[in-house]
């Protein structure tokens, strides 16, 4: 930041200085009174300030047509990771078609610098980055989290269908 | 001798051996799947193409014998575009699942896809779907859709095993890999054929989606399965050990191993290990760690004299035998060492292949440190001083593979007859626990987490380094009978970490360096 030094008598008075900064508080309290809608202060926590539909917050595991995770488990966002906080456990699933799936995947959120590699590494549209940015919790809250928090947290209401079918892809010979 | 001229290097070849066989010598990169150096001949794959000089087109390089002067080439532009067709061909029915496919990382068909790819498929139709998730045997599952057909694994079956389990079924592009029903893939081998697999047609159940391969590091040693003494590779990252796949060593195993040597890794993972000392006094366990317990342990230990018995499996390295055979007989000043060999009559046993009946690894190793010090003591001798109370304390050696020793529970029972016992023991074992004498268990680090040498039934000797460190409170046999004869222990200064070098960050070695050691290198962000 640059300070601009004055030189000359004018320095030693400092009483203009104070009455150009309450024109400008003046100026901005008559504006917003008399254009409340142009105010862009927001009454935080009533009033909540939408983001894009396209910002980077907090993570979404997409969900098939019957409900189950669209997850394979096949690791590439926890390797694309740069905060190595993303842990899956995979398993087997019992459908053959499915074969591997996710009994655990837990993303660190306080390590999570929300990047968005992970959305961009998943080959199957499994996780996302959803509109959500606040992450509140009282001490000792758990930070960790788990399936159950990002594919079927209520705010979800019922979870994200996936764009990836593996039924129409099965059809269409792939 | 026929001498040819390979990509431009003349290199002389013996007589009969075919193009592959002088690339491979030679250290010079060629794609090849159905091509294995310890399998015959099928030449189904098409990729390993060449060029021969005054031949018109291109030939296979597995199925062509090497003559007198020829001139072969592997770099042209007519040998890319032959081996990118071949490997469209594989690619036609082969899914796109490597995100759930265990072989992702270290699959053949991605290696050569990188190097040869068309990139731009031009098949119109369907991909023919085939079977997923078949279970073949009690270790190994097929996904028939991955299959490249390349015939390895049926080779194997018919030609190294001779179990004749494996084939192929049905024709054209229904081919698949099968078992006839009621006869699994079931042999002493058959993990093999996962190893063999160029793509993740055939995966192993111990080892299905436990981990990605690229978070794996891996490291050389030797099996401690049995007295063969099979080069292995161990695969870790700091969560323990996943798997063990074998090394070429054409004097010990070939390209292969058994299937209960693979297992054997789990036995040295934390979960199954004893991490820290515990006594047992009136009735009561307690814990402590193993140094505080070893320094116990020397009050009544040192100077002991004929009073205490020592107790060696053949399971720990001539260095450790060297070391602990001197301190017994100078601190502890007993003459009393007894071998405890838990395979002794079946310790001939060979099954023609690689698996043998003595389990324990450096069997030969103790017998010649024993007779080295001129200790003869029988196991009888032992039993007999226990049972009239002559012997008063054992310090007993256990075996680091359960798995194998059958009479670990007897000898237990036999030794409890001890006043005192120091038991150094790597896994957990339940008998440990019942025992009701005065009992120290002393954690011990397994064969993984110490440099040595083993020697094999043949008598050849194989030094092997450390792998990782799992338990990094436990001790080694000669750490632990330094501090059972009163000494201390000093750390050796490693006089090989550093090198000169003008950056400070290169002047530590780079495989001392540990920061981001399991990292998968992703190059700078």
């Amino acid at each position: 930041m640059s300070v601009v030094q004055r030189t000359g008598e004018s320095r030693n008075w400092y009483l203009p200085g104070i009455a150009g900064g309450l024109v400008i508080t003046m100026k901005h309290l008559l504006k917003n009174l008399l254009s409340r809608k142009q105010m862009i202060t927001l009454n935080y926590p009533e009033e909540k300030f939408e983001y894009s539909p396209r910002f980077k917050g907090n993570h979404v595991l997409t969900v098939k047509r019957d409900g189950s995770l669209r997850c394979t488990a096949c690791m590439l966002c926890a390797t694309n990771c740069p905060a190595e906080c993303i842990t899956i456990v995979a398993s087997e699933h019992e459908d053959p078609s499915v074969e591997k799936y996710p009994i655990k995947y837990e993303i660190d959120i306080l390590r999570c610098v929300f990047c968005g590699f992970c959305e961009e590494a998943c080959p199957v549209d499994a996780v996302r980055m959803g509109p959500e940015w606040q992450t509140p919790g009282l001490p000792g809250a758990d930070f960790h989290y788990g399936i159950d928090k990002l594919a079927y947290r209520p705010q979800l209401k019922g979870g994200i269908a996936t764009f990836v079918d593996d039924e129409e892809r099965h059809k269409a010979g792939i | 001798m026929p001498k040819c001229t390979i990509n431009g290097q003349e290199i002389e070849v013996p007589a009969g051996s075919t193009i592959i066989e002088a690339m491979h010598g030679s250290g010079q990169h060629i794609a090849h799947y159905c091509w294995h150096p310890g399998l015959s001949v099928a030449g189904v794959c098409r990729l390993c193409m060449v060029e021969i000089e005054g031949n018109p087109r291109v030939q296979i390089a597995c199925n062509t014998a090497v003559t007198e002067g020829m001139k072969i080439n592997n770099t042209s532009a007519k040998v890319k575009e032959a081996a990118k067709w071949g490997l469209d061909f594989h690619l036609i029915n082969h899914p796109l699942d490597c995100p759930i496919c265990d072989q992702a990382g270290e699959c053949g068909l991605q290696d050569q896809y990188m190097e040869f790819g068309k990139y731009d498929p031009e098949m119109a139709e369907r991909k023919v779907k085939k079977h997923k998730v078949v279970d073949l045997g009690p270790t190994v599952v097929l996904d028939s859709e991955r299959c490249i057909l390349c015939s390895r694994c049926v080779r194997f079956t018919t030609e190294v095993s001779k179990t004749n389990e494996l084939g192929i079924f049905n024709r054209g592009d229904r081919s698949e890999i099968g078992v006839v029903e009621g006869k699994p893939l079931d042999n002493k081998y058959s993990v093999n054929t996962v190893d063999i697999c160029p793509v993740g047609a055939l995966t192993s159940k111990d080892f299905r989606f436990r981990q990605r391969v690229w978070y794996l590091k891996d490291a050389d040693t030797v099996c401690n399965g049995c007295s063969t003494g099979c080069n292995v590779k161990t695969y870790f990252n700091r969560e323990g050990l996943f798997r063990v796949k074998p090394v070429h060593n054409k004097d010990v195993n070939g390209y292969w191993m058994c299937d209960e040597g693979r297992n054997l890794y789990q036995y040295a993972n934390r979960e199954h290990r004893y991490v820290k000392a515990m006594h047992r006094e009136n009735g009561a366990w307690t814990e402590m760690t193993p140094g505080a317990a070893a320094k116990e342990i020397a009050k009544f230990v040192k100077g002991a004299g004929d009073k205490a018995a020592l107790v060696l499996t053949g399971q720990y390295t001539n260095e450790e035998y060297a070391r602990v055979l001197q301190l017994w007989s100078t601190e502890v000043k007993s003459k009393k060492v007894y071998h405890w060999n838990s395979h002794e009559k079946t310790a001939a046993d060979f099954d023609g292949l690689l698996i043998r009946g003595d389990k324990n690894p450096n069997t030969k190793g103790l017998q010649a440190a024993l007779q080295q010090h001129q200790l003869s003591g029988t196991w009888a001798e032992l039993e007999a001083g226990l049972q009239s109370g002559q012997i008063h304390t054992v310090v007993v050696a256990g075996p680091e593979n359960l798995q194998f020793a059958a009479d670990f529970e007897a000898k237990v029972a036999l030794i409890n007859k001890a006043k005192k016992v120091v038991w150094m023991q790597t896994a957990k074992h339940a008998a440990l626990e019942k025992m009701s004498t005065d009992v120290w268990i002393m954690p011990m680090k397994s064969y993984l987490e110490k440099d040595g040498t083993f020697v094999n039934y043949s008598g050849r000797a194989q030094n092997f380094k450390r792998v990782t460190t799992i338990v990094s409170e436990a001790l080694n046999l000669t750490e632990a009978m330094e501090l059972f004869a009163g000494n201390q222990l000093t750390i050796r200064p490693q006089s090989d970490v550093l090198v000169e070098s003008d950056r400070p960050a290169d002047r530590v070695r780079l495989e001392h360096r540990k920061k981001n050691e399991f990292v998968f290198r992703r190059g700078p962000l």
